[in-house]
């Protein structure tokens, strides 16, 4: 029995389109003073992520993360397994330090730190030599193939895979000794897992800041998702002034700036519902560069056009659409703080140029707080910047003295597996396994006794000198034994001594004997 | 009897691309922690000891047998945390004509 059940397709509202592919966003470049800002921290950090795989410290590498040896060296400092707790620490007091950043001065790391921001600046820069400005990207890739547009594109792609290469190369570099890798490579002599690395880093390298660039920050990044958390009215963030912008429109030269002008600023109720409005009906200009924010205003809501102002009503925008031109990620800093907003200060230098150029004072778009935008008294010193400050102080402090007052020796004993107590000739015997890791740099030696409450019980084993090479990890067999008769279980403490008498371990273990 | 209409938080289906990042990419990422701090307590060569004593496993080998473990176990956890949030009209197809 096929009874068809009556039913229709209701067809999406519009504006609820779904999931579009995302169209390229073709930055446009921008000078002034963010901008060089960033040059500087790109150049600074990038120098140090290829610099200082090749710092030579004391006969070794400065920086090595040596898997195979589990070993990590940096600079004067060796890190062994057992100390993981210190990276633990380490990664908890960099994430408080990001907290603690984000709160006080917004996204920082992002605009200038995270490797994100710095290799697409570089594969950005290398995209310009080959392929021109904004402009001319935008038409090469409109245009069909051709001689040129092959060269270009190739050249680009040389250009980005020569840097990927070095990139993944020095990556390695720091898990296996670079000069040694670098010697290997005529003839090729590298072995799978280096070449595997290699390859890896330098396709996720070329790949990240070369296609993906603000998708990674969109959709791949954790911090991007939380750092609003961090946020309150008073973090610093990239702000456009809304009182003193709106309405924003095209205007002839001449008209002074809202601040010399009888209009002064708006209200801000005004001033956000011309924000609003001019949102829900971009204007032609505005929809050709198609923005790709974001931004939710509340969609119950549906507002009239804004009307065509008399020239001395317009506020300072001038809606040339610089801000939104060179914008990374491709929004619009006119409609608020956004979650895309890296706070990379592209639209600042755009609209400041623009307001030198109006003859405008700068800051129509500005470094600022939401408080201080709208007029709010603001704070630097709020309970959160406190608890984060005094976190981060502790934290940082327990770091340094922990690293600082390690023990030069890792000692441990284990019991055999496999018997628990052998009955022989001389009485009974128990294996046991003492491993040592001698952390300095130096050759020790170390004294093994035994101290045990029940009498009888002694070292079997005839060395009790250790000797144990620098930064050696020695498994030494050892044996005890008890004269026939002892039974059950004993408490015994092995004591490890350095002949110089400056490190002393004690290590609890049990003696077995036969059952009653 | 009419469909029964769709509640209204039920987005559109993703794009294969974005299901795939969004299902490997938190995995590759709790995966490469995970081989951090497990292998920062145990050398493979100590778990090859007591597991696998006959086969030539080096650390480098360990490390990389871990790893594509602990992904293979994010990365179907994150699978089926993307199957039980597929909402059900992916799966209620209304019967296509005969």
């Amino acid at each position: 029995m096929a009874t068809e059940i009556p039913f229709k397709l209701v067809p999406e509202p519009a504006g609820h389109a779904a999931y579009v592919s995302e169209g390229k966003v073709y930055p446009r470049e921008v000078s002034g003073r963010f901008d060089r800002l960033r040059k500087l921290a790109v150049v600074v950090l990038l120098g140090l992520y290829y610099g200082v795989a090749w710092l030579p410290w004391n006969g070794r590498q400065a920086v090595l993360f040596d898997l195979p040896a589990r070993k990590f060296h940096v600079f004067g400092l060796t890190f062994w397994p057992q100390d993981f707790p210190f990276l633990a620490l380490l990664l908890v007091v960099l994430a408080l330090t990001l907290f603690f950043v984000t709160a006080l001065a917004g996204r920082l790391w992002c605009g200038y730190a995270c490797p994100q921001t710095v290799w697409t600046e570089v594969f950005l820069m290398m995209e310009r030599w080959t392929e021109g400005d904004r402009h001319k990207r935008m038409k090469l890739d409109a245009a069909p193939w051709s001689r040129e547009k092959l060269l270009r594109k190739g050249s680009k792609h040389a250009l980005w895979l020569i840097f990927a290469l070095w990139t993944g190369f020095t990556f390695v570099g720091y898990f296996t000794p670079i000069a040694d890798l670098g010697a290997r490579l005529v003839p090729f002599q590298w072995n799978g897992w280096e070449l595997f690395w290699v390859l890896f880093y330098s396709l996720a390298t070329w790949g990240n800041a070369g296609f993906l660039r603000e998708q990674v920050c969109k959709y791949m990044c954790p911090y991007a998702r939380f750092q609003s958390a961090m946020f309150d009215r008073d973090t610093l963030i990239i702000a456009y002034d809304p009182m003193r912008g709106e309405p924003r429109g095209p205007r002839a030269r001449g008209l002074a700036s809202v601040l010399k002008r009888a209009r002064g600023l708006l209200d801000v109720r005004a001033a956000y519902d011309y924000v609003f409005r001019s949102s829900r009906h971009p204007t032609a200009a505005d929809a050709r560069i198609q923005t790709r924010g974001t931004i939710t205003f509340d969609t119950g809501l549906d507002a009239p056009a804004l009307p065509k102002f008399a020239a001395e009503e317009l506020g300072d925008c001038i809606s040339c659409t610089l801000c939104v031109q060179v914008c990374p990620t491709g929004i619009d800093i006119r409609n608020g703080l956004q979650y895309e907003c890296i706070a990379c200060g592209a639209c600042i230098d755009a609209c400041d140029s623009v307001m030198d150029k109006m003859g405008y004072p700068r800051g129509l778009i500005r470094y600022s707080s939401q408080n201080a935008i709208d007029a709010q008294p603001a704070r630097v010193l709020r309970p959160r910047m406190l608890i984060y400050g005094a976190l981060l102080v502790t934290l940082v402090a327990a770091w340094v003295i922990g690293v600082s007052t390690r023990s030069p020796l890792i000692a441990d004993v284990l019991r055999d597996r496999n018997a628990l107590y052998r009955v022989n000739s001389e009485g009974i015997g128990n294996g046991y396994t003492l491993k040592l890791i001698n952390k300095t740099d130096l050759n020790q030696h170390y004294r093994i006794t035994l101290e045990s409450a029940t009498p009888g019980i002694a070292l079997r084993t005839s060395a009790q000198t250790i000797e144990v090479g620098p930064e050696q990890v020695l498994a030494v067999p050892i044996e005890v034994g008890a004269p026939a008769g002892i039974s059950g279980r004993h408490e015994l403490t092995f004591v490890i001594e350095s002949l110089d008498g400056k490190v002393r371990r004690s290590i609890s273990s049990s003696f077995f004997g036969p059952p009653q | 009897m009419s469909a029964t209409p769709q509640s209204a938080d039920e987005s559109p289906e993703r794009p294969l691309l974005q299901s795939l990042g969004a299902i490997l990419w938190p995995s590759f990422f709790a995966a490469g922690v995970a081989t951090m701090v497990f292998f920062a307590f145990i050398d493979p060569l100590e778990l090859r000891e007591i597991s696998f004593t006959q086969l030539p496993i080096s650390r480098s080998m360990g490390y990389t047998i871990g790893f594509f473990m602990f992904w293979l176990a994010t990365a179907s956890s994150s699978l089926f945390t993307w199957l039980l949030l597929r909402p059900g009209s992916r799966f209620n197809h209304p019967m296509r004509p005969d």
